[in-house]
């Protein structure tokens, strides 16, 4: 009678054992940032050095805290999601750290570890940034995003894709633009830039004429950006393209837009 | 005298560490400042704050029925708060009713019906939550609103697109995660001679991971 039983057990602890742990790693191995070892390998350890430091359940401001990390306790560090780190103590007891809270504990030399939340010091000397914008181009609707590059506090590199939709044609537009900004400290910081790229216009399907072209843009303009917390920030920008189009007149282009950026 | 003589000695005792310390070169240290200098270490560790997903469901293309729809999204955490996404799917518009109905020849070709589209919104993990599974087990969820613009391709023309919706993402793992998705795509459009605004109601569920 045991005997099925007995099997029964040894089957499905085998596949428990042994099947399933090789399927999980086959599985995590293949997904960017889940691999446990690799995350092992990276782990960094901190003490605490305040009277106390929260541990709440999940990574958000109004998750409970379920326990309370004491002076000289050691912590590792295991991953950070946004102004959140996952720590684990002495005794194995995992929860989420606000980074600030991170920052001001040390290490074993006793230097305090260079974590922080995003601030505003840190969106002044930005490197990258990113937005989508929608607005107005000729008339039309018009919406794109941007990537842009900081080589220097004041001058940045952006590329930029803008579709825009008429009743007479559609268009795609790429361009890269030098922007220099006037005053990068500034809360509200103006900004000057000046681009060329490329515009493809398709003539909407209902139009018998039908033939889509390619022309050479340039543009100038100018906009201000407007920090609101964190990473975040507010873009408003107007441009004015020249497309250069095979006909006797260049056609002039203005476009207005908005939207919502971040820095990295 | 006295007062003189003293002088004397006393300048020559001062002046003399100074005519030394300028023949030796920098000047010893007397003071050691109590201000210990604070050194940051940096600290190499993992940040999660990208999630991408493969999500499938249904999309209701007005007059054309429904279909389902599948696609990819990416997005960025950029606060607890706050995150951006872009999101690429496609879909296929089925016939019209007034094409049953007549019995006559589609309207629409074949691939002129096919539904591509793409879109970029900002998301806002609005309510924040724990699910509790037993008494062991607690999974983070947010319900979370999105808004966007983004493009429509159907019926051979791209549509300037609104897109407004909720989700709702239930963390199985610090880095898997299940989604659901209610978006309304919105555009005007004039196919049938005058415009009109379109709404097409997606329904998706989707996996997402986290890295």
């Amino acid at each position: 009678m045991t005997c099925p039983d007995y099997h029964r057990r040894i089957g499905s602890g085998f596949i428990e054992r042994r099947v399933l742990p090789v399927l999980l790693l086959l599985v995590v191995a293949g997904l960017p940032g889940a691999n446990p070892a690799r995350a092992e390998e990276d782990v960094a350890e901190s003490f605490v050095t305040q009277a106390y430091i929260e541990m709440r359940t999940q990574p958000g401001r109004g998750y409970p805290v379920f326990y309370v990390a004491e002076r000289g306790e050691r912590i590792e560090l295991l991953k950070r999601r946004t102004d959140w780190i996952k720590v684990r103590n002495a005794r194995g007891i995992e929860g989420w750290v606000h980074v600030d809270d991170i920052g001001r504990t040390v290490d074993a030399h006793g230097d305090a570890l260079a974590l922080s939340s995003p601030n505003y010091e840190g969106y002044t000397e930005r490197d990258w940034e990113f937005g989508v914008l929608v607005g107005d181009y000729g008339d039309t609707d018009a919406f794109g995003g941007y990537l842009g590059w900081h080589f220097t506090r004041n001058l940045s590199l952006e590329l930029a894709a803008t579709e825009n939709f008429g009743d007479a044609s559609d268009g795609t537009m790429g361009t890269l633009s030098i922007t220099h900004q006037l005053y990068p400290t500034a809360r509200y910081s103006p900004f000057l830039t000046l681009g060329g790229g490329v515009r493809e216009t398709r003539p909407r399907s209902t139009l018998v004429e039908s033939q889509d072209r390619t022309d050479n843009v340039a543009s100038v303009g100018l906009g201000v950006r407007v920090h609101l917390f964190q990473r975040m920030f507010l873009r408003l920008q107007y441009k004015h393209y020249s497309v250069m189009t095979d006909r006797d007149d260049d056609e002039e282009v203005d476009e207005w837009k908005i939207g919502i950026s971040a820095w990295y | 005298m006295e007062n003189w003589y003293q002088r004397l000695v006393l300048a020559g005792l001062l002046g003399m560490p100074l005519v030394a310390q300028a023949g030796e070169g920098p000047p010893r240290q007397v003071v050691n400042p109590d201000i210990e200098r604070r050194e940051l270490r940096q600290v190499d560790i993992d940040t999660e704050d990208f999630e991408v997903s493969v999500y499938s469901g249904i999309l209701s293309i007005q007059d054309f029925e429904s279909d389902v729809v599948y696609g990819v999204r990416a997005a960025w955490h950029i606060t607890e708060d706050f995150f951006v996404e872009g999101s690429y799917g496609q879909s296929e518009g089925d016939e019209t009713s007034y094409e049953k109905l007549s019995g006559g020849s589609p309207l629409f070709a074949g691939g002129e019906r096919d539904y591509t589209f793409y879109n970029l919104s900002l998301g806002w993990n609005a309510l924040p939550g724990e699910i509790f599974i037993t008494d062991r087990y607690a999974f983070k969820s947010d319900l979370y609103f999105v808004l966007g613009a983004g493009s429509t391709d159907f019926l051979d023309d791209n549509w300037f697109t609104v897109t407004a919706g909720a989700g709702y993402r239930l963390l199985l793992t610090d880095w898997l995660a299940w989604r659901l998705d209610v978006r309304d795509h919105i555009f005007d459009r004039d196919t049938f001679g005058e415009d009109e605004t379109t709404h097409n109601l997606e329904l998706s569920t989707a996996l997402t991971v986290f890295f």
